[in-house]
């Protein structure tokens, strides 16, 4: 089983939900959440001064599926989400060791 | 919108190569980061639209100066006249640099805005300072150069204070270069960004700054920072120690320790002409707003023959004569450190040039002076680095030389020998009143360390050179006995204290002989303590402070009424009830079972799975009970959950293997060392038994390895005392019996070493 975990811009969420609904994907969890990243969270036309960072609105959205479907998945994400321009983030995929459905106790792929 | 024709990205200058080493030399020099700035401009402008007027690209920061290192950030600044379109301009340029995995610091501003957030912003004003043009409108380059350098000059004088603000608050996040094992070559005091600050002060018409020995050690500098960046093979600015040989070798240099060397001259270097530039910016800014000064300058009286002008230290006239008093430049030095002044340059050059050298052995004057300046506290290290950048230390002190920018090679300390003795001296004065002779104290923690870089153990080695030292600057002979004993044993009190059971008599009575008196054992503590706090913060601990502070409570008793301390009394709770029983209480973990053998290994297994590390441990037999003892600390912060470790405990103590088992199908995996360990026997230093010291790499487990080792070639552990070290540790093992036979405690020793 894999999570796959996304950092996109805000208001590339419903694309992004769009999709996997598409997909047939169960579930997600969504959080609000602050990064940057090379570009230090500037714009293409930032004035100030170069050495300041700063943190820039995103959105984390993080999907549990198993093995066989987890590219198309992260295919889905990475199309839906991308706008060309810096700042669209990134999307990486980690193991999961077990899952578990509360209301029921189900484990593993059950669980999905 | 007017039409200009966008060049498309071609491809990026090409990325530093490894190879052999001729072609990764080529790569490093003045000439070799001109030629990677060429590359970078020339595709630059490759991108940059044609007949576009109104709008040019500029390069600030290391780009602008032409020093790219191998794997440097481009700092870009696109100027523009209010350009319609702007943004896709400079999208079409941000975008292939970002793509081309190149670090980009960039702004897209015009001219007003520009000049604008430099009036606000000291280190953006200096960043213009290097502006360089690269594509587009040459004339509103030159407009914007020309423009930054002007307001700089107007209004540096009034900025500069806020500039030392910012510079004072880096140093003290990274440090001093020059002394530093592991400095950071951009950031650290003395470093390449330092080097930018001194070039604005001169742009400044502050004073002259770069002046040739700036100069050359700002190459030097680059250049190191070109060898770090190929060695590792991305951005990074600090030298770890790791690094130190592969960089040494691609500049030519003999190894890591004359790199370091190379490396503090050059730091140095910049440091004090930062320094000298910063007085220079005061005395500007004061003569400013007085106005001409009237009349004489006002000179107060600090200390005989030293006098202070304009906050800084001079000589009073009285001072110099024909036949200038030799201890002339310590007792300035004294007071200078004292009153927390800066000396005059001239008085330093003039000190260096004239100041006869001292007669042997020291006046009391001068001997009084050097004590003053030891223990002057926070002025001291200030006053020293300027007494050694004009050559006044060497005067004094001829073994300075050979102490100057020594590297350390253990992982344990942050500086190196030369400020390591200095710090100390300066830890040394927060223990002062502890003792009977602070002023020993301060000459004995100056002196502790000066057998480094002679061969053999440098306590031994240097003993007699501390002794030496003494005697010429004027100590009567017991005070030179006293400074020698405390150099010769300034590691007795750590070592004992962390690798040897207090509660043993042997061990009390033999530290108690080896110092002698309650005098010389009160100068030994501060000074460890002084030691361990200029080291580093992984030298010390709340657990050896209070295990040094129990050594020397039993050893005070000794030496005061000839007492030995009684061995301690076994836990009263575990004596009678049930066996197996176990008493947890906060660091203390305490288990009785029926039989001993193995007992000690398995509590020692079931505390490594729980994450506790073992710092000491004990085993007895009463009435026919075996009990073991144990002081653990957690190995990642958070405390063991008792209920769990008291359950474990019980089984193990009831003979359940499966702990065990566990551990050693854990440990299989974990290990993995670089020096090999080494074992140690020491007989008659501890009663009834003899003691077997590993020196290892740590590892989960390995006490219970090394115990199991033990049981299993039949020697009767009686108690363990473990020092960690960074990765290593010290297991001292009290092994009951005399063990006279070699191949007895070879054997022994072979065992252990096997599991290990």
């Amino acid at each position: 089983m894999k999570l796959v975990t996304a950092v996109i811009k805000p208001y590339q969420l419903d694309a992004v939900k769009e999709a996997l609904h598409a997909l047939g994907v169960a579930g997600l969890t969504v959080s609000e959440v602050q990064g940057y990243g090379r570009q230090k969270g500037h714009t293409e036309v930032y004035r100030g001064a170069e050495y300041t960072v700063e943190f820039l609105p995103k959105i984390k959205v993080e999907v549990l599926t198993d093995e066989i479907d987890v590219e198309k998945v992260v295919d889905a994400v990475v199309t839906a989400a991308r706008t060309g321009k810096i700042g669209d983030g990134k999307v990486w995929v980690i193991s999961v060791d077990d899952v578990i459905r509360v209301r029921t106790g189900e484990r593993g792929l059950d669980a999905l | 919108m007017s039409q200009y024709v966008v060049s498309e990205p071609s491809a990026p200058p090409a990325r530093p190569s490894g190879g052999p080493l001729s072609t990764r030399r080529d790569q490093i020099g003045a000439a070799a980061r001109a030629q990677r700035a060429a590359a970078l401009d020339a595709w630059l402008a490759a991108m940059f639209p044609d007949h576009l007027p109104g709008v040019s690209l500029i390069a600030v920061g290391g780009l602008g100066r032409r020093d790219c290192a191998p794997h440097s950030d481009l700092d870009l600044v696109l100027l523009h006249n209010g350009t319609a379109g702007i943004d896709r301009i400079a999208s079409a340029l941000w975008y292939p640099i970002w793509d081309a995995k190149l670090g980009l610091d960039h702004s897209v501003r015009t001219l007003p805005e520009a000049l604008s957030v430099a009036h606000d912003d000291v280190k953006v004003s200096l960043g213009l300072l290097d502006a360089r043009h690269i594509a587009g409108d040459q004339d509103l380059s030159a407009e914007l150069i020309a423009a930054a350098a002007d307001q700089w000059r107007r209004t540096a004088v009034r900025l500069l204070p806020q500039l030392r603000e910012i510079t004072t608050a880096r140093w003290a996040t990274h440090g001093e270069l020059a002394f530093l094992l592991e400095g950071d070559l951009k950031e650290a005091a003395g470093g390449l960004r330092d080097v930018t600050i001194l070039r604005g002060v001169g742009r400044a018409g502050v004073a002259d700054t770069m002046r040739p020995a700036v100069r050359a050690a700002d190459l030097r500098l680059l250049d190191t920072r070109d060898a770090l960046h190929l060695a590792v093979g991305r951005r990074v600015d600090r030298l770890v120690a790791q690094e130190r040989a592969a960089v040494a070798e691609l500049l030519e240099l003999d190894d890591g320790d004359a790199l370091l060397r190379r490396v503090a001259g050059d730091a140095r270097t910049v440091a004090h002409a930062l320094d000298d530039a910063w007085r220079a910016a005061d005395r500007l800014r004061s003569g400013r707003r007085r106005g001409a000064p009237a009349g004489a300058p006002v000179r107060r009286p600090v200390a005989r023959d030293v006098v202070e002008q304009d906050g800084e230290l001079v000589l009073a006239r009285t001072a110099i004569g024909p036949v200038p008093d030799p201890s002339l430049s310590l007792r300035v030095a004294a007071a200078a450190a004292t009153v927390q002044l800066p000396i005059a340059r001239a008085t330093c050059e003039w000190l260096a040039a004239f100041c006869p050298p001292l007669p042997m052995p020291w006046p009391g004057v001068a001997r009084a002076a050097l004590v003053s300046l030891l223990g002057s506290g926070a002025g001291l290290l200030p006053t020293w680095e300027a007494c050694d950048r004009y050559g006044l230390i060497d005067a004094w002190l001829p073994e300075w030389a050979r102490m100057r920018s020594l590297p350390q090679h253990h992982p344990v300390h942050r500086f190196t020998l030369d400020r390591h003795l200095v710090q100390a001296a300066y830890e040394a004065t927060s223990y002062s009143r502890e003792v009977e002779r602070p002023d020993l104290l301060l000459i004995g923690a100056f002196l502790h360390d000066v057998g480094k870089g002679l061969p053999g153990d440098h306590s031994l080695a240097g003993a007699p050179v501390a002794a030496e030292i003494a005697a010429r600057i004027g100590l009567p002979p017991a005070d030179v006995t006293t400074v020698e004993t405390l150099v010769r044993l300034h590691l007795l009190l750590p070592d004992v204290a962390t690798r040897r059971d207090l509660s043993d008599p042997v061990t009390i009575s033999t530290v108690a002989e080896a110092v002698g008196d309650i005098a010389t054992l009160d100068l030994l503590h501060a000074l460890a303590r002084a030691d361990s706090h200029a080291t580093g913060p992984a030298a010390w601990s709340d657990w050896k402070g209070r295990l040094m502070a129990e050594l020397v409570r039993r050893v005070h008793l000794a030496l005061d009424t000839g007492e030995l301390p009684a061995p301690p009394e076994p836990d009263p709770e575990l004596l009678t009830g049930e066996l197996p029983a176990v008493h947890l209480d906060g660091d203390r973990v305490a288990v009785a079972a029926a039989d001993r053998r193995g007992l000690l290994a398995a509590v020692a297994a079931c505390l490594a799975m729980h994450r506790l590390d073992v710092v000491a441990a004990d085993a007895s037999t009463v009435d026919g009970r075996a009990i073991v003892e144990f002081w653990t600390q957690p190995r990642y912060g958070s405390p063991a959950d008792p209920v769990a470790l008291a359950a474990d405990l019980r089984r193990v103590a009831a003979g359940d293997v499966s702990v065990t088992q566990r551990l050693r199908a854990r440990a299989m995996s974990g290990r993995g060392g670089t020096a090999s360990p080494r074992v140690v026997w020491q007989r008659a230093v501890a009663t009834d038994a003899a003691i077997l010291e590993l020196r290892a790499a740590d590892s989960a487990g390995l006490l219970y390895r090394v115990a199991t080792a033990l049981d299993d070639a039949g020697a009767e552990l009686r108690a363990a005392r473990i020092s960690t070290l960074g990765s290593d540790v010290v297991d001292a093992f009290y092994l009951v019996g005399p063990w006279t036979s070699a191949p007895e405690r070879d054997r022994v020793a072979e065992a252990v070493l096997a599991a290990v």
